[in-house]
């Protein structure tokens, strides 16, 4: 699920830098010395735990044994019985989860924009901001209390829904809404903020034309609010969508608290890792790797030389 | 109600727009409760039995006595292994924290305010890779760490935590939009070295990208599970991971545990509690920063 | 030549043939004390000793009180123990720990107990050059006049190819538990066949709805007690083959029984550790069970914590004209490391585990000879099980069907994937039955056994 980090990782506005464009100064040679110096801790991080891992996973799914096994792995991992299934319950958590990311996050972005007193505005803000701080392990924690009607503050809901006990709540043709519904709770406070700063941003003569215009509270949200948003929009279903396909934690934790009715090969990442720590096969865990690593990378290229939204220089 | 303005402000109240406000205050309203109502229940957990939590109202608080036993039964359990996990916890974060702010801070520098060759490589490197998630690489830096025998070793979860593009980037974003290269450039002509320029120009400014690029640095490690439970198992699992682990002490959770030395479900949420009391009490005092949506560069509230 | 040119090269021969010399020599000093030979008294290659050095190890919870009776007898011996899940419900969590340690070359438990009894099957086996993490314990390391001390056969789900990885905890054959109150109340007479047991959930549905026999919620409960009991081939093993027949009579006949008694509201589907268990514990009128739910369930204060001679145990349940047989619970398995760098303390503590006659077994029959008569006689003597419980463990421990198969994957994984939920989705176990096949057969596959 996307971390805080990622949650600001947008930060330009089209702001122009405030000083010259960097390409305007003639480099000298001292300014070049300092900046390789400084920047090559980076590099060398960037260098060792990017690049080098990234080759070094390359070369396993490749290999068998320490030789060339052309595309051995793969076949091996695509037609394994888990392999396909772990895709469907990836693909669609990923969609219930970035379908109602974008819409109730613009939804409630665009309310708690609306709302003109301040400490109403700033409170609500903090309530969908503050379960991001429970990430991780500690959110799936929280969640197996809230899923189980035995204990779970909710039993009159999920009893509705048909879920008498913790077995029912997560079966497994549910348990992609579930996922959802706990990233949501997460995550979904992190993207409400980025929007309301964004729609912050939104000049007030622009919205100040449309409501001379006659534009009502609807018609200002469709046509200059939301599109005025797209870039945030897609920005926030790319990396959503990445983070995504790397599920691991939340089924892991379900799957040891529900004595295995969610199966302990759930996710593409969970199947990884059986084949790593399970199978000792690290060649067919580096395959499965790389083909969520392609598909990370793919997103992040498409968005980075796509998107627009970031200051690339 | 009346709090929510949906734009008329012109006074008319035509009865479809007294609906529009009232749908909108009912969508807050619910989905205030969907992100408060877990928070709320967790706070009150620990200070019920095992019974209580059970048969009782969700909401109804217990004792501090109860409190206190739950405390000193998670304190107790396996001779205070919590402390272990807290401590490593902390020394991955923090170890992390400082090794990634001596690492991004000077980057971004460097990104933003000096020319070098392979600048630009290097940032369109930075944003693809800040893009991908963490999570992506956590296999191939462990099958590449475990070919150098770093398994098991503090470093193996600090150093990769180190390596924080997106800490680069804002920073980068930071000094780009901030500190203007005319001033820069004056003092340099006034003979002010590299370094000088660095150390008595930038950073003074820094203080408050320090403050964010530390903020979801520390955050975002100290919740991070997949990294450090294949880089560090056992007793140098951070607490995230030791937090799993005592769902296997806890009956209701496993089938063949029946020992009187196990976990009570309120001791578990007391856990959970204290696994992110950290991250919890960054959050309420930086409430006013994280609301602002400066995260998102709005600034103009 | 004059002699002045010959001396440097004379010299500088004898300075190389002593390098040469000191070189193989540490190369020979190298490799006896390398970890590539195998150490003659024990059979397999030791780490090299540090005498007091602290023990580590995993268990579960429930073994906790056993290993704190070993720290209390044995205050030389450091002691450092783990909690983790024991591995239940084919978890995975020994196998999975140890592929870290392997990988890390460190971290290494000395000693670790699972609840599953098939870990022995990886633990055997080098993986990626990393010596085989299970000592073998029958080539010199334990003495076998202690190994001889076991239950005859207890040690065959531990042995590979002769050699013993492991030592049993406690023997978990499946018998008769009944709730003798309530028989005696409703005038029930105890079942004998599974045909009798079949039989009164008929009359218990439509006499006294809501009590009930017995429990399926649990992946070991479905598997072991019900079709392990059964002698229903869905699990076996033969040399690489594995081998699943849920459409065998036997098998068939063991899913008829729990479907109709599962629709008779005789079998709910709570763990039998949960909280629903518990409260709904004093409605329950018998069950077959492991002999470890003594321990467990029965005598546990937070579970059903009976009266003293409330309940009872009785033979195994039989189907009806087949041969008596029956089914085993885990019973779980101590392993000893064979990267322990303090193995006397490692031997001292394997041998206290299993056969001190106060803690061995852990709350079940120990699988030790001689601390199950002590253990046999002091429930006997004290009255607490009504019955003839000495005389149906006995029967139970020797009638364990030997049918059931050990492969390096738990049965209980695909039950808990297929069946629990299916049953909680309100289907019944005979039209699940095919997946579950389907699905056992494909773990199979993937841990590498043929499918036959």
């Amino acid at each position: 699920m996307s971390s805080n980090a990622q949650l600001a990782a947008g930060p330009t506005r089209g702001r122009q830098p405030a000083g010259a464009s960097p390409r305007r100064s003639k480099p000298t040679s001292s300014q070049a010395r300092v900046g390789v110096a400084f920047s090559s801790g980076y590099t060398l991080f960037l260098l060792v735990f990017g690049v080098l891992p990234t080759l070094y996973a390359i070369y396993l799914a490749f290999t068998k044994a320490n030789a060339f096994a052309g595309v051995d792995n793969f076949v091996k991992v695509f037609t394994d019985y888990r392999f396909l299934p772990a895709v469907g319950h990836v693909a669609l958590y990923v969609a219930v989860w970035v379908a109602s990311l974008i819409v109730l996050v613009v939804l409630l972005a665009l309310i708690v924009h609306a709302i003109r007193v301040r400490w109403l505005s700033t409170t609500s803000r903090f309530i969908f901001y503050i379960p991001g701080a429970l990430a991780g392990a500690s959110s799936v924690m929280l969640w197996l209390f809230i899923l189980d009607p035995s204990v779970s503050p909710v039993a009159f809901l999920l009893k509705a829904l048909g879920n008498d006990s913790f077995v029912d709540t997560v079966q497994v043709n549910q348990l992609p809404f579930v996922l959802a519904i706990i990233a949501f709770w997460t995550g979904a406070g992190g993207w409400i903020v980025i929007m309301y700063g964004a729609l912050n941003n939104i000049s007030h003569d622009v919205m100040e034309a449309a409501r001379i215009d006659g534009a009502g509270p609807l018609a200002t949200a469709w046509y200059i609010q939301i599109p005025l948003l797209r870039k945030w929009i897609s920005y926030m279903a790319i990396l959503s969508l990445a983070a995504g396909t790397q599920l691991f934690v939340e089924p892991r934790v379900l799957s040891q608290a529900s004595k295995g009715v969610v199966p302990p090969d759930y996710s593409l990442n969970q199947l990884a890792f059986l084949y790593a720590f399970k199978q000792n096969d690290f060649n067919g865990s580096a395959a499965i790797s790389l083909v969520l690593l392609v598909v990370a990378l793919g997103l992040s290229v498409f968005f980075v030389f796509r998107g627009g939204l970031f200051e690339r220089d | 109600m009346s709090a929510i303005d949906t734009g008329a402000r012109t006074g008319s109240s035509k009865p479809q727009q007294w609906f529009g406000r009232g749908i909108a205050g009912l969508v807050v309203v619910v989905f205030t409760l969907f992100f408060i109502v877990p928070i709320v229940w967790l706070l009150l957990a620990p200070t019920k039995n095992g019974r209580e939590l059970l048969l009782g109202a969700p909401f109804s608080v217990g004792g501090l006595t109860q409190l206190g036993d739950n405390w000193h039964s998670l304190i107790t359990y396996q001779d205070g292994i919590i402390w272990t996990w807290l401590g490593n916890s902390a020394l991955y974060s923090l170890g992390a924290l400082v090794l990634t702010l001596l690492i991004s801070i000077p980057a971004g520098y460097a990104m933003a305010l000096t020319e070098f060759p392979g600048r630009r490589l290097l940032l369109a490197t930075t944003l693809i890779v800040m893009l991908i998630p963490s999570t992506a690489l956590v296999l191939p830096i462990f099958l590449e760490l475990s070919a150098v025998k770093l398994i098991g070793s503090p470093l193996s979860v600090i150093l990769p935590f180190s390596f924080f593009p997106f800490g680069v980037y804002l920073t980068y974003i930071y000094f780009s939009t901030t500190v203007s290269r005319d001033l820069l450039d004056a003092a340099r002509i006034d003979g002010a070295t590299e370094l000088r320029v660095f150390g008595q120009i930038a950073m003074p400014l820094a203080t408050p990208v320090i403050a964010l690029v530390g903020f979801f640095s520390f955050v975002g490690n100290w919740n991070n599970y997949f990294l450090p439970y294949v880089m560090v198992p056992g007793r140098k699992a951070p607490v995230q991971v030791g937090l799993a682990e005592l769902l296997s002490n806890v009956p209701q959770f496993n089938p063949t545990n029946a020992a009187s030395t196990t976990i009570d479900l309120p001791t578990l949420a007391l856990a959970t509690l204290v696994s992110v009391a950290p991250v919890l009490l960054i959050f309420l005092f930086s409430q006013r920063f994280l609301v602002s949506g400066m995260t998102a560069g709005g600034t103009k509230e | 030549m004059s002699s002045q040119h010959r001396r440097p090269f004379t010299r500088s021969t004898r300075i190389l043939a002593a390098t040469a010399s000191l070189a193989v020599a540490g190369l020979l000093a190298a490799c006896s004390g390398g970890s590539a030979t195998v150490n003659s008294d024990y059979g397999f290659a030791t780490a090299e000793q540090v005498p007091d050095s602290t023990i580590t190890i995993w268990a579960d919870a429930t073994r906790q009180p056993a290993v704190e009776a070993f720290q209390a007898a044995h205050p030389e011996i450091k002691v450092d123990l783990v909690v983790d899940d024991g591995s239940a419900g084919g978890s995975a969590t020994f196998q999975t720990k140890i592929a870290l340690a392997d990988q890390a070359g460190d971290g290494w438990p000395d000693v670790v107990f699972s609840t599953q009894n098939n870990d022995a099957s990886w633990a055997s086996k080098e993986t990626n050059g990393v010596q085989a993490f299970a000592a073998p314990l029958n080539k010199g390391y334990l003495e076998d006049d202690f190994l001889s001390g076991f239950t005859p056969s207890a040690l065959d789900p531990v042995t590979v190819d002769g050699t013993v990885y492991g030592l049993r905890n406690d023997l978990a054959p499946v018998l008769f538990w009944y709730n003798k109150a309530l028989l005696d109340e409703f005038g029930y007479d105890v079942p004998k066949t599974w045909e009798d047991y079949s039989a009164l959930s008929d009359k218990l549905a439509a006499e006294h709805p809501g009590y009930f026999l017995g429990s399926v919620g649990d992946s070991f409960v479905g598997t072991y007690v019900y079709y392990f009991s059964g002698a229903a081939p869905i699990f076996t093993l033969d040399g690489t083959t594995f081998h699943s027949d849920v459409n065998d009579p036997n098998s068939k006949k063991v899913t008829d029984l729990i479907d109709h008694m599962v629709a008779n509201g005789t079998l709910i589907q709570d763990s039998l550790f949960s909280a629903e268990f518990v409260a709904k514990a004093d409605h329950l009128v018998g069950m077959p069970g492991a002999a470890w739910y003594a321990g467990a369930l029965f005598q546990n204060p937070d579970n059903v914590n009976a009266n003293a001679g409330q309940w009872g145990a009785a033979d195994p349940l039989y189907w009806d004209g087949e041969d008596k047989v029956t089914g085993n619970v885990g019973g779980g398995v101590w392993y000893a490391s064979s990267h322990s760098k303090n193995l006397e303390a490692v031997k001292t503590f394997l041998e206290f585990i299993v056969s001190d006659p106060s803690t061995a077994g852990t709350g079940g029959l120990p699988a030790y000879q001689s601390a199950a008569d002590t253990w046999l006689s002091d429930q006997a003597a004290s009255g607490f099980f009504a019955g003839d419980f000495k005389s149906a463990m006995s029967t139970a421990a020797s009638s364990v069907w030997s049918g059931w198969g050990y492969p390096n994957f738990s049965v209980e994984t695909a039950y808990a994937k297929v069946i629990v939920p299916g049953l909680a989705a309100g289907k019944t176990v005979a039209e699940l039955a095919d997946e579950w096949q389907k699905e056992m057969e494909n773990e199979a596959q993937v841990a590498g056994y043929t499918v036959g």
